[in-house]
């Protein structure tokens, strides 16, 4: 445990318990108590240390039993104003009051942040796009902040814990009950690498209220958030709501105007958010903050944004009509074997060679180029 | 005074011969049957009684039991109400004992003493052989199909009475209409573009694989299957007597008379029970749609619907060929040897090809593919992707390749691949380059042993489909496309 952890110095020791429990202990007490809101806890907290709010407000609850199952499942607990309370939350005056944290707190203070989110069914060029940032923007010294959730969320954390800076995730449920189940394992692999995040204690199960709650925090952890795809209606439009009300610029993938999942992204686009068409983007973002990023990776970001290819891809015959025929976009073999005007056993051996190079993929039955 | 008459009934789709026993005597007027009667034998009392008497023949005021004998068999249907009468007047010493020694009767009485039909005609004329048989005039032509000159048929009780009294001649069975007419089916020319669709139903036609169509509404899945049937060449004659038979005992409404010569095409909705697909019922086993189907094709359209339990039924017939339906009551066999072809969206939205373009939840798209079940889905050699075609073709005004020139090629290929299959040895082993495909694609994982298995028949066909004697990379190409969609269905 690295985490700056009170063992009770601070005066817990002559708490009501007397047990010698730490004041992240009565933290997370008054945090589990059932109808204690955001705003009642902050008020509680506002002037004393969580100790003495405890024993004053005479909650009924087994403080060592709530303890015991954080200290189990390895997870740190902060209050506003107390020891390892991240510093940029700390002037915002819609801040959690307690917050719960797997891994290492430490990620937030020493890189720069980003949050990619995006829709939960993104299209095959949201998730590529997001797990292309995550891997780019870690592998430039910033952490990426994302919701753990399916979809993009999902994409651009795999992208993110591939190598580089730490990730780091904020989760709307409590931290020893991984949601979605699918992405335990991400999960897991976030916590190891970064940190993950959560208002709720140990125990609270994934309310859908607790979703915009958990956007919130998402923005408020970044110093830019990034929309990859986005329906008209979305979770990720709270971030962006919560990001522009703290000033933190929001940027959007520009996406296809007959795209559904990009309908809330170019809709944001033409409200006024910055185009995102590559990691540059994000880049030039957090230079205008004032973030400084770590020397030498300006550099690396040009090497890695761009890649064209040949267009013909270096074929000739048959085949090169078939890879002009291919786009990004995936296609029928209706389709193609129109426009190449092959037949149908020299149009699959054609995509066949293709996808053996590397250019061509299918995806249950449509093609599209690598 | 005893009489005993030959007589047939039917379980599932095989008769079984019954001898009908009346027995008159002195006592107390009443008419009883015993042996297993169902609902409808016990009333066919006053059916025959009124019959009779409408005849003008006279009832014994007597005591008349009826007895079916074997007694431990339970029978079903109005088809031996003939048989009854004829005892009842055999009996009572109307009719000369000896006229009826060499017959079995088969028919259902109207109360004015007419002849009315029998369904499962077919099998009830074999179970009578090799006795000569009386029926209903119409149903004498399919009695004929399979016993020729020893099928009969009248119209009426009475008529039945002057001739059996009179040792008279049997009315001529009316002659079978001159040739069956072809059967209207739907053209592939009305299928605008859709080559990888045409493509595949000839496949599927040619080899005998069955087909999974995947696709968002409105890609001709439907339209495709539909035109299936005209793909297959007609039945051969033995064929066309198991698909009449079948047909015949689940009283399906035939073409008087005239045997099934086209495959059959069979497309349950999706709300059928598994007792509807598979065959059954509580004792009266019926034949169900995978047997009206045999020699044929079963068009499952939006399979995703349908109920786990009836899908999961349909494995075993589909390797055997044979469905065996066993009740508290026996256990009968239909044949079940279809072309199964089915249409499914991709999920319940059905526009999600691939990911982003629909809006299902990930669990929505899990519990709709999951009713498709791995081992089901290993009896698709074909599922293929189908996309909605392109407007331009839509609007064209050039029809589609007709019907005709692709059943020419499924015959052709069929011949072709008959030939060989004569003799495994005759068959040309895959082009080098063909099995150092198949075998990349196994090592890297792309395929399963089955799988392997299977890309290989669909190449072969595919060969014979376009005249090749060895199977070429291509045709392998060609098959591992005709599987695609299966990553969509299993995802």
């Amino acid at each position: 445990m690295t985490g700056p952890r009170g063992t009770g110095g601070t005066g817990g020791t002559g708490g009501p318990g007397g047990r010698g429990l730490p004041e992240e202990a009565y933290a997370a007490a008054l945090a589990s108590v059932p109808r204690v809101g955001p705003a009642t806890l902050r008020l509680l907290l506002a002037t004393d240390a969580p100790s003495v709010a405890w024993s004053r407000s005479s909650f009924p609850g087994d403080v060592a039993r709530i303890w015991q199952r954080h200290e189990e499942k390895g997870i740190e607990v902060c209050w506003h104003g107390g020891p390892g309370y991240p510093a940029r939350l700390e002037n915002d005056p819609d801040a959690p009051a307690v917050l719960f944290c797997q891994g290492d707190p430490e990620a937030v203070r020493t890189h720069p942040t980003v949050a990619l989110v995006g829709t939960r069914s993104p299209t095959r060029y949201g998730i590529g796009v997001a797990a292309q940032f995550g891997a780019d923007l870690a592998a430039l010294g910033v952490s990426v902040v994302s919701g753990l959730a399916l979809g993009i969320d999902g994409a651009a954390h795999e992208g993110a814990t591939a190598s580089g800076a730490p990730p780091i995730a904020v989760v709307a449920g409590g931290l020893d009950d991984p949601y979605p189940r699918r992405n335990a394992r991400l999960w897991a692999r976030v916590a190891e690498q970064g940190a993950v995040y959560s208002e709720s204690p140990a125990g609270v199960r994934t309310e859908k209220w607790r979703f915009p709650v958990r956007n919130r925090l998402l923005a408020m952890l970044s110093d830019v958030v990034v929309v990859v795809e986005s329906r008209h209606r979305g979770g990720a439009l709270y971030t962006v709501e919560a990001a522009a009300a703290r000033g933190i610029p929001v940027g959007a993938v520009p996406g296809s105007i007959r795209s559904p999942t990009s309908e809330g992204t170019n809709r944001l686009l033409a409200d006024g958010c910055f185009p995102v068409c590559g990691v540059d983007d994000i880049l030039t973002a957090l230079a205008l903050r004032g973030v400084l990023l770590p020397a030498g990776t300006a550099a690396a970001a040009d090497e890695g944004s761009h890649s064209g290819s040949a267009p013909s891809g270096g074929y000739a015959g048959p085949d090169r009509a078939l890879f002009e025929a291919l786009s990004n976009d995936p296609v029928s073999l209706d389709h193609l074997a129109r426009v190449t005007g092959l037949d149908l056993p020299a149009l699959c051996g054609g995509l066949e060679r293709l996808a053996r190079d590397g250019v061509a993929r299918d995806i249950g039955g449509w093609w599209e180029r690598t | 005074m005893l009489a005993s008459i030959a007589a047939a009934t039917l379980t599932g789709a095989v008769g079984r011969p019954v001898s009908v026993e009346v027995h008159v005597s002195n006592g107390l007027p009443g008419f009883t049957i015993v042996g297993l009667p169902d609902a409808a034998v016990r009333e066919s009392r006053d059916r025959v009684r009124a019959a009779l008497l409408s005849s003008g023949l006279p009832w014994p005021l007597r005591r008349v039991t009826v007895n079916l004998a074997p007694s431990g068999v339970r029978k079903g249907g109005a088809g031996l109400d003939l048989a009854v009468a004829v005892g009842v007047l055999v009996a009572t010493g109307q009719l000369p004992p000896d006229c009826t020694e060499t017959l079995a009767f088969c028919g259902e009485l109207g109360l004015n003493g007419s002849l009315r039909h029998v369904p499962g005609m077919i099998a009830l004329a074999d179970a009578c052989a090799p006795l000569e048989l009386v029926v209903p005039l119409c149903d004498a032509r399919e009695a004929s199909l399979v016993r020729g000159d020893a099928a009969h048929g009248v119209s009426s009780l009475t008529e039945l009475a002057e001739i059996l009294r009179a040792r008279g001649e049997w009315p001529a069975i009316p002659s079978a209409p001159p040739s069956p007419p072809p059967p209207d089916l739907p053209d592939l020319a009305d299928v605008r573009g859709q080559p990888f669709g045409r493509h595949a139903l000839e496949v599927a036609a040619a080899g005998r694989h069955h087909l999974l169509m995947v696709g968002p509404p409105g890609s001709g899945k439907t339209m495709l299957a539909e035109r299936l049937p005209g793909l297959l060449p007609p039945l051969t004659p033995e064929e066309s007597l198991t698909v009449t038979r079948v047909h015949s005992a689940a009283g399906c409404l035939l073409p008087d008379g005239v045997l099934v010569s086209h495959p059959p095409f069979r497309a349950p909705h999706h709300s059928a029970s598994l007792v509807a697909l598979v065959g059954g019922g509580s004792w009266s086993l019926r034949p169900g749609e995978i047997s009206l189907a045999t020699h044929g094709v079963l068009f499952l359209d939006e399979m995703g619907e349908f109920p786990v339990a009836a899908l999961e039924a349909l494995r075993q017939p589909l390797e055997e060929g044979v469905i065996r339906v066993s009740r508290a009551g026996g256990t009968v066999a239909f044949p079940a040897q279809f072309l199964l072809a089915a249409a499914m969206n991709p999920c319940p939205c059905g526009e999600g090809v691939f990911e982003g373009a629909c809006r299902c939840t990930d669990a929505d798209r899990a519990r709709y593919t999951r009713r498709l079940s791995a081992p089901l889905l290993d009896r698709f050699d074909l599922v293929v992707p189908l996309a909605r075609p392109d407007p331009d073709q839509l609007l064209a005004e050039t029809p589609g390749e007709a019907s005709a020139v692709s059943a020419a090629r499924v015959a052709a290929a069929r011949s072709r691949a008959a030939s060989r299959d004569g003799s495994g040895a005759g068959e040309p082993p895959l082009h080098p380059k063909a099995a150092g495909l198949l075998a990349a694609k196994l090592r890297e994982g792309a395929l399963t042993a089955r799988g392997l298995h299977k890309v290989a028949r669909v190449a072969r066909t595919v060969a014979d489909l376009v005249g090749a004697e060895q199977v070429d990379e291509e045709h392998i190409c060609d098959a591992l496309c005709l599987r695609t969609a299966r990553a969509v269905v299993t995802r």
